[in-house]
């Protein structure tokens, strides 16, 4: 049979015509977007035992309690500790992707100097020679760790300064120090006894202070309820996340906080709504109207409100004398439910300036906000895991990022009792990286190591027998058989939490009412987040929900 | 006895933090890509915002996770899907998207009324080095298909694996909690197995309260939500992907 080029045409049509019809493209296809969907270079995750290990998120001085996954010798996954007795299992949005912040691209691997490559050996060269040529200042972010005390020695031995810089919810504590013989240090709020509390402008429910501490708060006592046992009552200028969210929310005009404050308090004094005598504010309270735009009556029910439902506890966002004088009023200094002295052996902390005159060279550690930018003539030696940009900075200096040195956890800045635990290093830092400590002892050797701080540290507390131990159980320190064993609790997680501080152990009494300041807005945990850039899933809350505003210094 | 796994989340309770976006990305390895946008990114549980419309101190506002509401009856992507990828698990009641037998045609998409599910339209990719901090325990998100909700499925063959080594055919139900439920700093996210009547959360799904999106189409979502306000409850009927009052904060994209 002959085989024609009709034959050849008819077959060849056939077949097309019978391919389209089969499974066969579209098997063909299915493979090829398959295939082209597992690309080799498409990375996959790390192999190998899965391991949970306890520690402690030092990314902000709230020492959150943390449950890390880990797969290969690194942290794949990161969770609160539900038995961890202040954060409760809580942690902020950006603390559960904080496990990727130390592949982040701006992550610093080689010292800079003024933006070009250098090395620490030539760095503690240039801090040297000026440690040797003039006074230096050393500036800390997260003051009371073992690694500040490193700090503040070696600046008493070079005859420099230490200072620190706190937190909004610290420096809401700061004007007590006028009225009390106790450093703002040893100061906290005592949210779990207090029934109504009335915050002025300061973000409650979102970001303020340990997460997890007011929001599990609120959650069990007033979250939902018409009539809660706890009262949330929100000063703000706009509807924030907090305002939403409270038993009343009462708008005002923005900055008009500290007046807001003294009209409350001669309303209270003037009617006799407080047992408490003090001096009158200077303000008339058609001037507080003015001010802040609620009516004389509004502001009289508000104080009313106030009284009855006792202990009431008002929070500043920021440093507000007229605040503070108003929980003096209130009677909320000293007793349950207020400001409360949880330490009597807290340090007194100087706090830093963003200008430093008459200085050689200024160190500011990693724990140091990216924002503050120190103005000074000094050379300024500056010490981060993350570069967040233009920090008027000489040198930029690597340092341990997340989980990647040993720390210990001391007390946040906004509880009612003292605090302890000890975070391990989990994880191993790039080869460049040294932490602002052992940068020091290299130009002075005689400094302690931190992990010896740490053990002097844990031998107080055993000695002092005193507060419980919150670990796999609650054990009180008294009942630990020796240090090592406490040594050994703490490596596994566990938070030592002392004896909450008797009521009435302060005495604060206000000769006369203080004089007004500028107000400054504290938004969330965007505006107080001391890390140079944000995990890269923080854009699931801004960019990809529209959940949050952008921040804008933020290098997501 | 197979179980019914669901939801249910006190609105009432929600301060719109995000944790839980965050902490699911971080579980299931969705990377954050640059050019992903709102109506673009893969976010399997999103919050959103949403007011009463009212002004001054009148104006309320709530949050409102939307994710897969792992619809028990009549599924709109089960039915819809041409290649058998997505099913209701019996043994679970959990609504299994399966990415290999996914062609990408979106169907389910258009067909879901929560618009809860997303189409993956990258590779993915992390910063170098970053891969390293990746859950192993999930694979990576393919492209070029749909995603969604699978209430950390990862974790209960953890769970079931947990369970089997210890001889035991039933998880312990503290084995098993997904990603956004841990994360919850105000317990606002109760899961459990809503066909046991002892369940808190099956208790809580029960409770006058509470209330699901869109109950006529009569798809028996597993996802309650709960809230004391009625203007809040009022939302049930109204369509998520628009938010209840249509404003400008609940938009998409």
């Amino acid at each position: 049979m002959k085989f024609t080029r009709r034959d050849l045409l008819v077959w060849g049509a056939g077949a097309a015509a019978g391919l389209v019809v089969s499974p066969v493209p579209w098997k063909v296809l299915d493979d090829v977007s398959i295939w082209s969907q597992n690309w080799p270079w498409i990375p996959q995750p790390a192999r190998g035992p899965v391991e949970v290990k306890q520690s402690f998120c030092t990314l902000c001085p709230n020492g959150c309690g943390l449950r890390v996954r880990m797969a290969g010798g690194w942290p794949v996954g990161v969770a609160g500790v539900s038995s961890h007795p202040i954060s409760r299992g809580a942690l902020c949005p950006l603390g559960f992707a904080a496990h990727q912040l130390n592949w982040h691209p701006r992550r610093l691997h080689a010292a800079q100097h003024h933006g070009e490559p250098s090395s620490l050996s030539e760095a503690q060269a240039a801090f040297a020679k000026a440690c040797g040529e003039g006074s230096i200042v050393i500036i800390d972010g997260y003051p009371g760790r073992a690694a500040s005390s490193v700090l503040k020695t070696f600046a008493e031995k070079q005859g420099g300064t230490y200072r620190v810089v706190t937190s909004s919810e610290s420096r809401a504590l700061a004007p007590y120090e006028a009225w009390i013989d106790a450093p703002s240090s040893s100061l906290g709020y005592d949210l779990e006894n207090a029934q109504t509390v009335v915050s002025f402008g300061a973000p409650m429910l979102d970001g303020w202070g340990t997460p997890g501490r007011f929001t599990w708060l609120w959650a069990e006592r007033a979250g939902g309820m018409t009539d809660p046992q706890l009262r949330l009552i929100q000063i703000d200028s706009s509807f924030s996340r907090t305002a939403a969210r409270a038993w009343q929310w009462v708008p005002i005009r923005d900055g008009s906080e500290s007046a807001l404050a003294s009209g409350l308090a001669r309303v209270l004094l003037e009617q006799k709504l407080v047992p408490a005598h003090g001096p009158i504010p200077p303000i008339a309270l058609s001037e507080v109207a003015a001010q802040t735009g609620l009516s004389a009556d509004a502001i009289q029910d508000l104080a009313r409100t106030f009284v009855s439902h006792l202990p009431v506890l008002a929070i500043a966002g920021d440093n507000d004398p007229a605040i503070a004088a108003l929980n003096i009023v209130l009677g909320s200094v000293g007793a349950r439910g207020g400001i409360v002295r949880r330490s009597k052996n807290a340090e007194s902390y100087v706090a830093a300036d963003a200008d430093i005159p008459n200085a050689r060279a200024v160190l500011i550690d990693g724990s140091v906000p990216w924002d503050f930018a120190p103005q000074t003539e000094a050379e300024v030696f500056r010490f981060a895991a993350w570069d967040g940009g233009p920090s008027q900075s000489d040198w930029l200096l690597p340092s341990p990022g997340f989980l990647e040195a040993l720390t210990d956890v001391p007390t946040a800045p906004t509880l009612s009792v003292e605090t302890y635990a000890v975070a391990p290093a989990l994880v191993r830092p790039p080869s460049e990286v040294m932490s602002i400590e052992q940068f020091l002892s290299v130009a002075e050797p005689t400094l302690i190591p931190v992990d010896k701080i740490i053990h002097s540290r844990c031998e107080e507390l055993f000695r002092k027998h005193s507060g419980t131990l919150y670990g796999q159980e609650k054990t009180p320190v008294a009942k630990i058989a020796s240090v090592q064993k406490l040594e050994e609790e703490f490596s596994k997680g566990a938070v030592w939490v002392d004896e909450p501080s008797p009521s009435g152990s302060m005495r604060c009494e206000l000769k006369e009412w203080p004089a007004a300041t500028p107000a400054s807005r504290v938004e969330s945990w965007t505006t107080e987040w001391p890390i140079a850039v944000l995990p890269p899933l923080a854009t699931k809350l801004y960019i990809e929900s529209n959940l949050r505003e952008a921040p804008e210094r933020r290098n997501a | 006895m197979s179980a019914r796994y669901g939801m249910v989340i006190d609105l009432d309770l929600c301060t719109g933090c995000g944790s839980c976006m965050v902490a699911c990305a971080a579980e299931n390895n969705v990377p954050s890509l640059p050019q992903s946008t709102a109506r673009t990114g893969l976010t399997p549980i999103v919050v959103r915002k949403v007011s009463n419309k009212m002004a001054g101190s009148a104006r309320r506002e709530t949050f409102i996770p939307i994710m897969c509401a792992h619809c028990e009856h009549d599924t709109p992507c089960v039915k819809v899907c041409p290649q058998q990828a997505v099913e209701v698990d019996k043994e679970t009641g959990i609504v299994m998207q399966m990415p290999q037998r996914c062609l990408g045609c979106r169907y389910c998409m258009t067909a879901c009324p929560y618009h809860a599910r997303y189409f993956n339209w990258w590779d993915p990719s992390w910063p170098k080095g970053m891969e390293k901090s990746l859950n192993p325990g999930v694979a990576v998100r393919m492209r070029g298909v749909v995603e969604k909700c699978n209430m950390c499925h990862a974790r209960m063959h953890s769970a079931k694996e947990k369970a089997a080594a210890a001889g035991k055919r039933e998880i312990d139900p503290a084995d098993y909690i997904p990603a956004c439920v841990e994360a919850c700093p105000t317990g606002a996210i109760r899961f459990g197995n809503l066909a046991d009547a002892n369940d808190p959360a099956s208790k809580a799904a029960r409770s006058p309260e509470a209330f699901r999106l869109l109950a006529r189409l009569g798809t028996e979502p597993k996802l309650y939500y709960k809230s004391k306000e009625a203007w809040v409850r009022a939302l049930a009927e109204s369509n998520p992907a628009h938010g209840a009052d249509q404003s400008q904060e609940v938009q998409r994209g």
